[in-house]
């Protein structure tokens, strides 16, 4: 494989075995099980409430899990979570640094819980200033910081103590797109210099950006691949995107025309899913007869959110028979 | 101790950079402690008399001027008939009247025995039993310059407060209560503000343990009852001239104690409340309201029924109270007051541990 | 008006049925803190600690020391011989009085001359200590005919009578004025979180786009909340009657007047703090400080206002539960009409009519 792939066979430094989490009758997380080599930028991709967090918790040591079980560089999450959080980084999806302390009083007070004292300490809170960018400002009041840079620097703060392993929960949530592509230029550095990124995510953009991707629904993991082979389950041609003027109603004509499987609606655009290729002329004349048109239909590559719905609907539909 | 440190610096420069902080450090602490410590009074004076002289003589102005004359006493009116009191005592502008009947002058000068009426009005009752305590003793001093004697005398001696002045047992009381009252709402809100910005994930993703967070948290709000006092004493000692017949070496080791105790009940609120407003509800109505009320602070213990007794002794404010009014008034050292540091000590264990027990249960 | 008024306080009815937080602090509150602090509180001085210091070892002096034990005030904690061994037991609080009987106290009597009782007390609580003497000298002065076998009079004595509380027990002047204390905290707090909470959660942004006016809006309000509170005043009174035997000598009507003049005030202060606070939690602060403080210092409630210093007498006026302590009283164990209290009265319209202008003005500005 390319080299989006993950790096060569080593010992996985996170593993987990039928993990679940429930709360109450609610199951968050239901027997999920894989692995991440290290190095490995790892996306955990899924909708609000599909058991991300839960199970990011679960492997910082945050949550027991109910049952199943999970290592972390080794160690148990349910035994031996204190040696874990020594070897991890976090970035919760709420923002969490102290906003009433200055940059440099935030870095001092997180490297120490991590013991970081002395010189040492020193030479890594220069470095996350630093890729924080934030030389200037090291004595600014974190709330006086606009989003990018508090992103960045809780990114610093989480890594300070040099975790071979990095959790972050939806790590760019709110901030700009140009603040949020630097926040993964960042990310790229980290997996080079060998740290494992674990990052969850509802961004598609972000996701195409992992070496593998876990698709997360209710509580399951669905699949799990790298971005290219997850896009294989749909055979060549057969991903067909429409536009027309006049799109009202033109979802419910593709999806009666036989030899559609499924459609779903992308903004402005159409997407089906075909039973074989060749069929865009079908479809075309389909949405002029019912007057939609003059419509243009053609196959397309499929994107990251086409895999993740197609995925979701397969397993919907098997959930039900 | 290195982790410690850190934590402790971080509480402080974050109490620092609270602009309200300053303001409850040092003002509120002496404004409450003057307001309250002049309102919390007991001392009953002046109390509003109105007399009906229906003798109108010599010996009866010199039987009111004795009355009128003591700082016991203001005379709000006179009246001529007995019929005329009911006004003033229905619409209690008198709390007690003074009827001195016909023929009071007559009875005195043959040396007969005589008898005036009291009447007091027994809706405030704190009132009306002073004031006729008050009556009767002055009604005795007026038969004692006549050169009478009862055959037993009683002469009453009174330790540590000769002149009665509830100022010296209130403010104390007052001190105490101010304490508590900063250090725990200051306590109350250190755990639930960190769930409620999110750090307290973050702290517990790192290798801090349960234990480290919670004593963080304890020793700041500490020092911060510790400035609080130190601002406050001078008050009580200058101010309002409570003599202080104890050693200051006391007074801080049975402090410590009841700040072991407030801190650690604010904590547990704190892994009790899910919002800070729910830990400032908690506390006022399930922790101060009932400690004020069942400390023996205004209403003693031992007129309480049996079972609210029994309930003061989990009421850390009641030993402290004991405490300082041991310290500030009979100046007696531990060698008297170590029940009381003991019971605080124990509670305050015992609340901090389930303090803990709650934290830790509630993040794993 | 009148409509839309009726529509908007069913919507807040109807809220208030939901909202079970803010139904239950108004409703159950003031009678759960007035079942628990009705009972625990009282001036009522029972159970002293006393030691007696018997030097005279005879029949009088142990006599002496019966009256009191019989008297029903009195608790024997120790006999000891020495005035000396009386330090440790005052210092450590274990006796609260002591009464010494002097080694001549029965020679004396026998001889016909007078003799002498002496009191020590522990005067660091000084309001019980007050009354502990009361109770001693009464018991003193009983003493004499029997020990003296003569009837010895005072030249003056003194026919007490206590008018409206003839035992003159505390729970039946504390209730009254726990009541007013209680109805305060509880209906300044409900109102304003109520309010504050609305506008937090962005409605009452909603509510002034619509065609309500101001003065509608504020009434729509409080007029619920005004009917909850009533009924917990209606169960907190009936409560103070039931079980704390106060009598209710006057008329229930004026009563219920009063109550309703005296709620609306404390709704009105509610309603004019929440147009204050843009937090709840602020709310709340404001909310107790300002209901909680004044209302048990400076209300006569437990500290009696004549014996304040002359500032705090002046500014007790500004407090309400002063003025409805002092008519509730007055109505409930005076039994007196209006010609009584009718300045107390006036003064409770005045200040619900001056915080209810306040609160309109604050609303209709925000509009």
């Amino acid at each position: 494989m390319s080299a989006q792939a993950a790096p060569a066979a080593t010992a996985p430094v996170v593993t987990a075995r039928e993990l679940s989490r429930t709360f109450g009758a609610f199951v968050a997380v239901d027997r999920v099980s894989f692995e991440v080599a290290p190095g490995e930028i790892f996306g955990f991709l899924g909708s609000n409430g599909a058991g991300k967090t839960t199970t990011i918790r679960i492997l910082c040591g945050l949550l027991a899990p109910t049952s199943g079980s999970a290592t972390v560089a080794g160690f148990d999450v349910t035994s031996d979570a204190a040696r874990i959080k020594t070897r991890i980084g976090y970035m919760s999806q709420k923002f969490s640094l102290y906003t009433d302390l200055t940059v440099d009083e935030n870095l001092r007070f997180w490297g120490g819980t991590y013991r970081l004292w002395g010189s040492e300490a020193e030479r890594r809170r220069d470095w996350a200033i630093e890729v924080a960018g934030l030389a200037a400002r090291r004595r600014t009041l974190v709330r006086e910081l606009p989003g990018g840079y508090r992103q960045r620097l809780a990114l610093g703060c989480a890594l300070l103590h040099r975790p071979p392993i990095v959790f972050l929960d939806e790590p760019t949530g709110g901030v700009d797109p140009e603040a949020r592509r630097r926040f993964w230029d960042l990310i790229d550095d980290l997996s080079v210099q060998g740290t494992t990124v674990f990052v969850t995510t509802h961004s598609m953009d972000e996701a195409e950006r992992c070496h593998r991707v876990a698709l997360m629904h209710a509580g399951r993991l669905l699949a799990l691949d790298s971005v290219r082979a997850l896009k294989r389950i749909f055979p060549q041609g057969t991903l067909l995107e429409a536009t027309c003027p006049r799109p009202a109603g033109a979802l419910e004509v593709l999806e009666r025309t036989p030899g559609v499987i499924e459609a779903a609606l992308f903004g402005d655009r159409l997407h089906a899913v075909c039973e074989r290729a060749g069929m865009a002329p079908v479809l075309a004349r389909a949405l002029d007869d019912a007057g939609n048109g003059p419509a243009a239909v053609r196959a397309v590559p499929p994107s990251l959110e086409d895999v993740f719905i197609r995925t979701i609907r397969d397993a919907e539909a098997g959930g039900r028979s | 101790m290195r982790t410690l440190i850190n934590i402790l610096v971080k509480e402080l420069l974050q109490l620092r950079r609270d602009p309200k902080i300053l303001p409850i450090l040092f003002i509120a602490p002496v404004v409450q402690l003057t307001i309250l410590g002049y309102a919390a009074t007991t001392d009953v004076r002046r109390v509003e008399l109105a007399i009906c002289d229906l003798d109108r003589s010599a010996a009866s102005r010199t039987l009111a001027d004795a009355f009128t004359g003591s700082s016991y006493f203001r005379q709000v009116v006179a009246v001529d008939s007995s019929d005329d009191l009911d006004f003033w005592l229905d619409s209690s502008r008198a709390r007690i009247a003074l009827v001195v009947p016909a023929g009071f002058a007559a009875d005195r000068a043959a040396g007969r025995p005589t008898t005036v009426q009291l009447i007091a009005d027994g809706s405030d009752a704190m009132v009306g039993t002073l004031g006729l305590s008050y009556a009767q003793g002055t009604l005795q001093r007026v038969a004692e310059a006549g050169g009478f004697r009862l055959p037993i005398e009683l002469r009453p001696q009174v330790r540590y407060n000769p002149d009665l002045v509830s100022r010296y047992f209130m403010v104390p009381a007052v001190l105490a209560m101010i304490i508590m009252i900063m250090t725990m709402m200051l306590s109350s809100m250190a755990l639930v503000r960190e769930s409620e910005n999110g750090t307290m994930e973050q702290l517990l993703v790192t290798p801090l343990s349960p234990g480290a967070i919670i004593t963080g948290k304890l020793v700041p709000y500490a020092l911060v009852g510790t400035v609080e006092i130190l601002t406050a004493l001078p008050v009580v000692l200058f101010w309002f001239g409570v003599p202080l017949r104890g050693s200051l070496l006391t007074l801080a080791a049975l402090t410590a104690p009841f700040m072991l105790c407030t801190l650690s009940i604010g904590l547990l609120v704190s892994t009790l409340a899910r919002t800070q407003q729910q830990a400032m509800m908690i506390t006022t109505f399930v922790f101060m309201m009932p400690q004020i009320y069942l400390s023996g602070f205004i209403f003693p213990i031992q007129n309480m029924p049996r079972i609210f007794q029994m309930i003061t002794y989990v009421v850390p404010l009641r030993y402290y109270v004991q405490a300082l009014r041991g310290v500030f008034l009979k100046g007696v050292g531990l060698e008297v007051l170590w029940p009381q540091g003991l019971a605080m000590l124990g509670l305050g264990a015992v609340i901090l541990t389930l303090a803990r027990l709650r934290f830790r249960s509630q993040v794993g | 008006m009148i409509r839309r008024i009726l529509a908007m306080t069913v919507k807040e009815l109807l809220q208030l049925r939901r909202d079970w937080r803010t139904a239950g602090t108004l409703l159950g509150m003031p009678i759960v803190l007035l079942l628990i602090y009705g009972y625990a509180l009282s001036f009522d001085v029972r159970d002293i600690r006393l030691a007696v210091v018997d030097l005279s070892h005879s029949r009088a002096s142990r006599d002496t020391v019966q009256s009191f034990l019989s008297s029903g005030y009195f608790r024997h904690v120790a006999t000891i011989d020495d005035t000396e061994a009386l330090d440790p037991l005052f210092d450590s609080g274990a006796a609260q009085a002591a009464l010494v009987i002097p080694a001549a106290f029965a020679d004396d009597i026998a001889g016909g001359r007078t003799t002498e009782l002496k009191f020590v007390l522990d005067g660091s609580d000084s309001q019980t200590a007050s009354t502990i003497l009361g109770y001693a000298r009464q018991i003193v002065a009983s003493l004499t005919p029997g020990l003296y076998k003569v009837e010895v009079e005072p030249p003056i004595g003194a026919a007490p009578l206590v008018w409206y509380n003839p035992d003159l027990k505390s729970s039946i002047f504390l209730v009254p004025g726990l009541v007013a204390f209680i109805l305060m905290v509880t209906t300044v707090i409900a109102t304003t979180l109520a309010v504050v909470r609305e506008k937090e959660r962005g409605t009452m942004e909603s509510l002034r786009a619509t065609p309500l006016a101001a003065i509608e809006l504020l009434i729509g309000k409080t007029l619920p909340y005004l009917l909850v509170a009533s009924l917990s005043a209606t169960g907190s009174l009936t409560l103070a009657w039931l079980l704390f035997d106060v009598p209710v000598r006057g008329s229930i009507g004026w009563l219920a007047v009063l109550t309703v003049i005296y709620l609306a005030g404390g709704l009105g202060w509610g309603v004019f703090l929440s147009t204050l606070a843009e937090s709840q939690q602020v709310a709340f602060q404001i909310a107790l400080l300002s209901s909680m403080l004044p209302t048990l210092l400076l209300s006569g409630f437990v500290f009696p206002i004549s014996s304040m210093v002359q500032p705090l007498q002046v500014i007790s006026h500004i407090v309400p539960a002063r003025y409805f302590i002092a008519a509730l009283r007055e109505v409930v164990l005076k039994g007196v009409g209006p010609e009584v209290w009718w300045n107390d009265a006036l003064a409770l319209v005045a200040y619900g009519a001056v915080v209810l202008l306040l609160a309109t003005i604050r609303t209709v500005r925000s509009l």
